[in-house]
Order: structure tokens, then sequence, then C-alpha cells
């Protein structure tokens, strides 16, 4: 939420630091600040308000009173003390709360009012936080529900019933395919489950309750009398409205955070204020329906669980000094401390929220670390031990670990929400991917200067009911002898892997150099564990992002004296090729009469776009021609 | 050309969190990954009507409402806490679900680290000195941590978690603080759950995404690439 400072500044008497430090405060005591922006000559914080907060924190007086704690600044007038009368009561206004999910219902009337332009003082504060004006009546009720969290709404009196001198608002829950238009024009279609305010007598519905008013009852620049609206509803009523009308408001954000009912009657009787004040009229009176539970219950918490907690040694009275901050009542009584929360502060209910309360104002930064002793681990994790000493037989023998996606497009169990359609099944089995993957890389072996991509994947699949953790490898040569050569290697790393573990074991979907096997299955087999292999830090990784273009191979085969090493040709034909020569590769080397025969295989690629063949062979005429005047004959 | 292959980063790392949490005996534990909602929310107090449940965020599977694809580890803490009895030490990391779109800095699917301590007097001290030694070790060179005020369901208090690797001309992520994990004391409602006495015990809880430490340990440039299978990315390591 935007809070301007200047508005924050209303609620001291004293300066506050500046904004850069507030910033710092509400960091490292409340909440994180997204960005801290000028407007105009004022400082704008966006607060990122978390839900534990949300109740109590999505408003001006609710940082303000957040900072009056953390500075110890006290609070100029604190609105939430003493809590109106709502007198005069009218009769001229009656409300029936006829929905479940309403349970108060404040209203005040005000005749003779003059809609037109908001105050510039007004407004200004409302366009810092990033609200557009529309006249002095609908901007004092945004105003105040920035300023204390409380959603309000005027209504145009006129446009209501009135029988026998008489308003009737009714809150009500919508009839099936019941019809609203927006004050902004939007239609919805409500269902019985959504609420809805209503004029009693004609029973036309009024506003979406607590989400967003109607067009039926808009505040004019023809408008002379208004009732104004403060209520509560029901948190979870008020989302499941807004989500299932897709329509998410200040308001709505407001109420399904559970903002306490107890805010509902000091609103009212502020927005009369300044309605009175700014737009003129008279305030004919309040009525209200239902009632406010300002009662909480006390929370115990002792001295000596707040410290082991937090890790502190906070004194008794260094934690009554927090708590008189925060102006909260309580009692000290043989290191207890029984806390009643103010009525604002329902989310205080076990001791660890006390404590939490206590610590982020003294400040979790100032928590002294323990370091933890030496200890050895009472069991091992047998699937991961067996899973590494996979890893590593396999690695020995070439093998790359891949890790792929969960999701397949077509398998047994399917997900009701998936994020696409090729990945709406969890996979049963590792091999389709592993397939997928070893084809992928067929085209990148000369890049990576592979003779045959060579992948395992250690991962779970998912049967109907249940799930279980496989092993699959696979092998591609891309010779034209597939199946001798790559089954041979699938084979040595079968066997290899048979040898590691001790047993033999049932190998699954074997076809196609890639077979596939489940690891949890052999586990109850396999001898104890009684110590992890060493891992050792890797520290000479360096990872470079990849170029996704593709590459060009080109091969050269050169005669050279046998007294010419292949270290100094391949130095040579490595600065000839020039920046985009990604990997050379000594592939084949013989002597024939006194002469080495050396085969290069150059691997051409950009990071910018596809290299075309005649790129390539530009590049390797530098080859070419470097080679000859070395003297070497390119073969 | 039989070179040695390549050990996946995720696989590295794993294997390097569970070698320096063995060191001070926290216990290698794992758990399904088509989870009860029981274990993934019901007992982490996280309440019915919580976002995080929604259809847009978690992935549920036809016919069987009673599961979901966890979204994150702390089911595998929930099952350890109700087979083992305090003191206990542990961490989880595992494959996580999320349903949301993914960039470079987002992954349907990943994998996080939880870590997990409940005994008689554990504090947010013990946290802070666990923390401490975990990324010192991790990242190599003295690293402090701090925390800052949070909010998660399962904790309470519930802190942010920032690292600072001591300052070092070789390292790029020293000398700053980085925002690294979510963490705080295991919520009293979620030790009652599971049947440990919330007056007799306390503990921590911590969580963070592998794949953020793979950005920061090797500058990976999109978390996308663990999971496409392409060499180009897993032979680099």
């Amino acid at each position: 939420m935007k809070i301007s400072t200047h508005w924050l500044q209303t609620f001291f008497a004293t300066p506050l630091p500046p904004a850069s430090e507030l910033e710092n405060l509400l960091t490292f005591h409340s909440s994180e600040i997204e960005e801290v922006l000028p407007v105009g000559d004022d400082m704008v914080l966006d607060v990122k308000i978390l839900p534990d907060k949300s109740a109590w924190l999505m408003s001006h007086r609710g940082v303000a009173k957040e900072l009056s704690v953390i500075t110890g600044l006290p609070l100029k007038h604190d609105p939430f003390i003493n809590i109106p009368q709502l007198t005069p009561k009218t009769e001229a206004l009656t409300i029936s709360i006829l929905s479940p999910h309403c349970d108060y219902y404040a209203a005040a009337l005000v005749t003779g009012v003059t809609v037109g332009p908001t105050p510039d003082w007004l407004k200004e504060r409302l366009v810092a936080i990033g609200q557009r004006s529309i006249n002095n009546v609908v901007d004092a009720t945004n105003y105040v529900m920035f300023e204390l969290g409380q959603p309000l709404h005027a209504f145009d009196a006129d446009k209501l019933t009135n029988s026998a001198g008489q308003y009737h608002i009714a809150v009500r829950q919508a009839q099936t395919s019941e019809k609203i238009t927006t004050l902004t024009g939007e239609s919805y279609d409500l269902s019985e489950n959504q609420m809805l305010i209503t004029d009693g007598s004609s029973t036309n519905p009024l506003a979406i309750a607590g989400i967003k008013g109607g067009m039926t009852a808009l505040v004019d620049s023809d408008t002379k009398n208004i009732i104004l609206e403060s209520a509560h509803f029901d948190r979870f009523n008020i989302r499941g409205t807004s989500k299932q009308i897709k329509l998410r408001t200040d308001a709505s954000a407001r109420y399904e955070n559970g903002i306490p009912a107890g805010i509902a009657p000091v609103a009212l009787s502020t927005v009369v204020t300044l309605i009175t004040d700014i737009a003129k009229g008279n305030l004919v009176g309040f009525t209200a329906a239902g009632r406010i539970d300002y009662a909480r219950p006390r929370v115990a918490v002792s001295l000596k669980i707040i410290n082991s907690t937090l890790g502190l040694r906070l004194s008794m009275s260094e934690v009554e000094v927090i708590l008189q901050k925060f102006g909260y009542h309580y009692e000290v009584t043989e290191g207890d401390i029984i806390v009643t929360p103010p009525w604002e502060r329902d989310d205080l209910v076990v001791p660890a929220d006390i404590i939490e309360e206590i610590g982020r104002i003294y400040g979790m930064d100032k928590i002294v670390s323990v370091p933890p002793q030496p200890a050895v681990v009472s069991a091992f994790n047998t699937r991961h031990y067996y899973a590494e000493k996979i890893r590593s037989t396999l690695m020995a023998l070439g093998f790359s670990e891949i890790y792929t996606s969960s999701f397949r497009s077509t398998d047994i169990v399917h997900i009701q929400n998936a994020l696409a359609s090729d990945k709406s099944y969890l996979r049963s089995a590792l091999h389709a991917n592993i397939r997928e993957v070893v084809e992928k890389n067929i085209s990148h072996r000369d890049l990576l200067g592979l003779s045959a991509v060579k992948v395992f994947e250690i991962g779970t699949v998912f049967a109907m009911e249940t799930e279980s953790f496989h092993v699959a490898l696979g092998v591609q040569s891309g010779t034209s002898y597939k199946v001798k050569v790559d089954d041979e290697l699938l084979k040595e790393a079968q066997t290899a892997i048979e040898v590691t573990l001790g047993t033999p074991i049932t190998w699954l979907g074997t076809a196609d150099g890639v077979t596939e096997f489940s690891l949890d299955t052999l586990l109850t087999m396999l001898p104890p564990v009684t110590a992890y292999d060493e891992v050792h830090p890797r520290t000479l990784i360096s990872y470079q992002p990849f170029s996704l273009y593709p590459s060009v191979t080109r091969d050269i085969a050169l005669w050279v004296p046998v007294t010419t090493t292949a270290k100094v040709v391949e130095a040579k034909v490595v600065q000839a090729a020039g920046d985009l020569c990604v990997r050379v590769t000594l592939f084949d080397t013989f002597i024939k009469d006194d002469r080495t025969s050396l085969g290069f295989r150059l691997v051409f690629q950009s990071k910018q776009k596809t290299l075309t063949a005649s790129d390539a062979d530009a590049h390797m005429s530098a080859v070419y021609d470097a080679c000859s005047k070395s003297g070497w004959e390119v073969r | 050309m039989n070179t040695a292959g390549h050990k996946h980063p995720l696989s590295h790392m794993i294997a390097l969190i569970n070698q320096i949490f063995a060191k001070i005996g926290f216990e290698f534990a794992e758990g399904p990954e088509r989870e009860l909602i029981k274990f993934n929310f019901d007992m982490l107090n996280v309440p019915k009507d919580h976002p995080s449940r929604d259809m847009q965020d978690t992935f549920y599977l036809d016919g069987n409402p009673e599961v979901v694809m966890r979204t994150h580890t702390s089911p595998v803490q929930v099952r350890y806490m109700q087979s083992h009895t305090p003191p206990i030490k542990m961490i989880c990391p595992g494959k996580v679900f999320r349903n949301e779109a993914t960039d470079a800095t987002h992954e349907a699917q990943f994998f996080q680290l939880e870590g997990l301590m409940v005994d008689t007097d554990v504090s947010l001290g013990h946290m802070k000195g666990v923390l401490e030694y975990f990324f010192s070790e991790f990242f190599g060179g003295e690293v402090q941590v701090r925390f800052r005020p949070s909010f998660f369901p399962f904790v309470e208090p519930g802190v942010e978690v920032d690292m600072m690797i001591k300052k070092n001309d070789k390292n790029k992520l020293s000398g700053r603080w980085i925002e690294v994990m979510g963490a705080g004391m295991v919520h009293p409602h979620v030790l009652k759950g599971v049947g440990i006495d919330p007056d007799t015990y306390q503990g921590f809880a911590f969580g963070m995404g592998i794949d953020r430490l793979a950005v920061l340990k090797y500058g990976i440039d999109d978390v996308r690439h663990s999971y496409s299978g392409d060499l180009r990315f897993v032979n680099q390591f």
C-alpha cells in the first residue's frame, strides 16, 4: 500500500525522520518497503503489507501507529482510542441485516451537500498515493478509508425510495442471476452466495456488499442528500465473491484481510465530520444495526519463553517498555505478562503472537547467533546414498546427469489444472523424457566434444496411487552402427550399476539405447549405510550463459613433420579460426613416412546469429592459410 | 573420447547441503511429491481460504480431491515430526510444484531446501547460528545472517533471512546483503497438530529455493536450464 509521509506526519506533533530512515525502520521492525517515491514535495512509501498485518496496517493510521511504537514518538491523536457514540440517531434511516455475512452496518444521513471539487489539500493526499480525485463527497470516503482502513460508501439518498419519510437499507444475499451495474458501468450477474446492499423498499440493488457501489444511487453533481455507509462484512464471503466475479477493489482487499468491525463507527463519524466541512450539508443523524465485539481474550506469556524463543536476554522492564509503546493493557505477575490486546488487534491470540511483537520492535536484527556444535546423524538417507553411488558410476563412464519435467502430454495420472496441454499428466516413467533429451542433444555433440550423447536421470515417477524413485539412462552415438554401438555402451553402464549396487537389477522398457529401473524396490536389499561419501566443493566451476544458435562443424586434416607436436598445431588452428570457433578437438592421429597426420574438428557458433555454411568456410580459409604458411600440408 | 560425465548442479548442491548439515547432526528426510492436502496445508496452519490453496497456485489431480502436488517440502517436516520425538534436527531438500507462469527466475517445478530443529530451548539465536554455519560452508568464507520481520502461516515469529558474504574482491556476491530465505519459530498450532507439546518444545524451520542457491553460487542466468536436459548447460558443471 502506498503511504504518504506528509499524511503520516499529521499523526505526530514532532517531525518524523526522513523517508529513507522511515524505510529502514519499517523494514527492520514491521514490513518490507517496495520503493520510496517522491511525489511533488511529498515522499511516498510503497509498503508491502503481509497477510498477518493486513487487518490493521492497511491505512495511514496503521503505519503511523507502527512508527510510533518503533520510534517512541507518541501519536498526537489516535482515532481508535475513543469510540464515537454515533449520535444523534435518526428515524429517517432504517437498516435491516438479512444476510448472515454482515455483522454490523452503520449509516448516516446528511442533507444539503454541495457536490463539487475537492479541496487541494485532500486532493494532493489522494493523488500522492495514486488515487484519482472524483468529487468532494467520494474523495472524502476514499480519504477516510486510506486514513483508517475502513471502506465507506456514499449513496445519493434521493435515488432510494423514501417511504413515509424513511429510507430503508437492507443487506441481503443476491438472488440467482440477479444483476447489478456498478458505478463505473460494468454489469455483474450474481448468485445467491453473494451479498448485496439494497434499497429495502424497492429491493433494488445499490452495491455489491464490501466490493463496489452500483450505478443506481451514484453520487453526482446534482446530488443533494446522501447516505453514508460504514459496515463490516465476513472476510471469507467478500473474498469468495471478489474471486467469483473477478473484481478486487481497495474495499474488498480490506474486508478480505479481516479488518476489525470496531473501525466502522470511527470511520463513519470521521467521514461525516469531513463531508459536512468540505461539502457542507447537515447531519440528520445515524442509524446502526448489528453488533461489534470489542473484547479480546487475554494472552499470558512468560519472560522466560520470550527470551528462549527469541534467543535474547531481555529484562522484564525492557519488555514492559515495548508493551507501553504499543499502549497495550498488561499485568505482570511473577515472571508472567498478561496482555489484553486492544480491540483493533484480534490477531494476538497465542503467546507466540506477543513474542513476535516484542521481538520485532526490539529488533530481529539484534538476535545473537548460537553456533551449532558438531554432531553425528542418527540415521542415513539410503536413497540419497545409493543415488550418489549410481551418479559416480555413470559419470565415470561419461554419462551426464539431467533433470527433466515431471509432466508429460499423456500418461496415467491427469492433472486437473495443468499449465499447458503438453504438461497435463504426471510421468509414470523416465524413459520417454530421456529419449527426447538424447534426441535434442545429438546436434550438440560436436559443440560439446562428445562422441556419443550419454545421459541419466534419477527422479520420481507416478502411478495411479503410488510414486517411486527411478533411474533411467540413455545413449545415442549417432553412428550408422547404432544398435551395435549404443547397445554396447548401455550394457556397459548397466553392468557397472549392478556391480556398484552388488545386485542384479530388473531393467524396465529397454529399447533404442534407453533403459530404466526402480531404485526404491532395490533399497531394502542393499547393505545399510554407515557413512556418506565425501563431497568435494567444486571451486573451479565458471558457468557461462550459452548461445542458443546452432553451431557449424568443419574438419581439417594436416600433414605435419613428426617433430611438430599436435599441441603446437592446435594452438595455431585455434588462433587462426577466430573467436567464433568455440571448440577444436583432435580426433585422428597417425604417422606415415616420417610425417604425422592430424585431424581436427572445429565447431563455430555465434551468440548473435545462426552461422551459415559460408560464414564457417570463411573462417576455415583463414585456418588453411595459416597452416600453409607454417609449411603444413592440408590433406 | 571417453571423458568423464557431469553431475547436475542440483545434485551436487543437495549432496553438499547434506554433508554440511550432517556434520551438525541434521538428518536428510524425504517424503512424497504427490502429497495429501492434510500434510501440505492443513497441518501447517494454512487457513482453509488461504490464497496459496487456489487453483492458480497449486496443482490438483483428477479424481482425488485429497491430494496436491506438494507446493513446498514442509509436509516432510510434518511427517517427520509425527514419526520422531524431539530432539529433532532434519533437512528436507526436494522437488516442489507451483502452478505459475515460468520465466528466467521461475519454474513450475523446482527444488527447495527446508530444515527443522525442535528441542526444549531452541531459539532464533540457534537458527541464526545454524544458518551462518551453513552459508559459510556452502559459499566458502565467512557469512553473516540477519533477520527481518515477515510472515508465513506455519511460523510465529516469522522472519525473512538476509545473508552477507564477507567482502572479498574475487566474489561478486560478497559485501552486500542478499535476501535468501523465509524462516521462523514453528507455530505452536503446528507442533500441537503433530503431537509435540508446544509448552515443552519449541523449534525453528527455514525454507529456500535450491535453484536460487544455484543462481547465487554459479551465476546461472535462467533457472529453466536446470530442467531442460540440455547438455550445453549440464556439461559446464
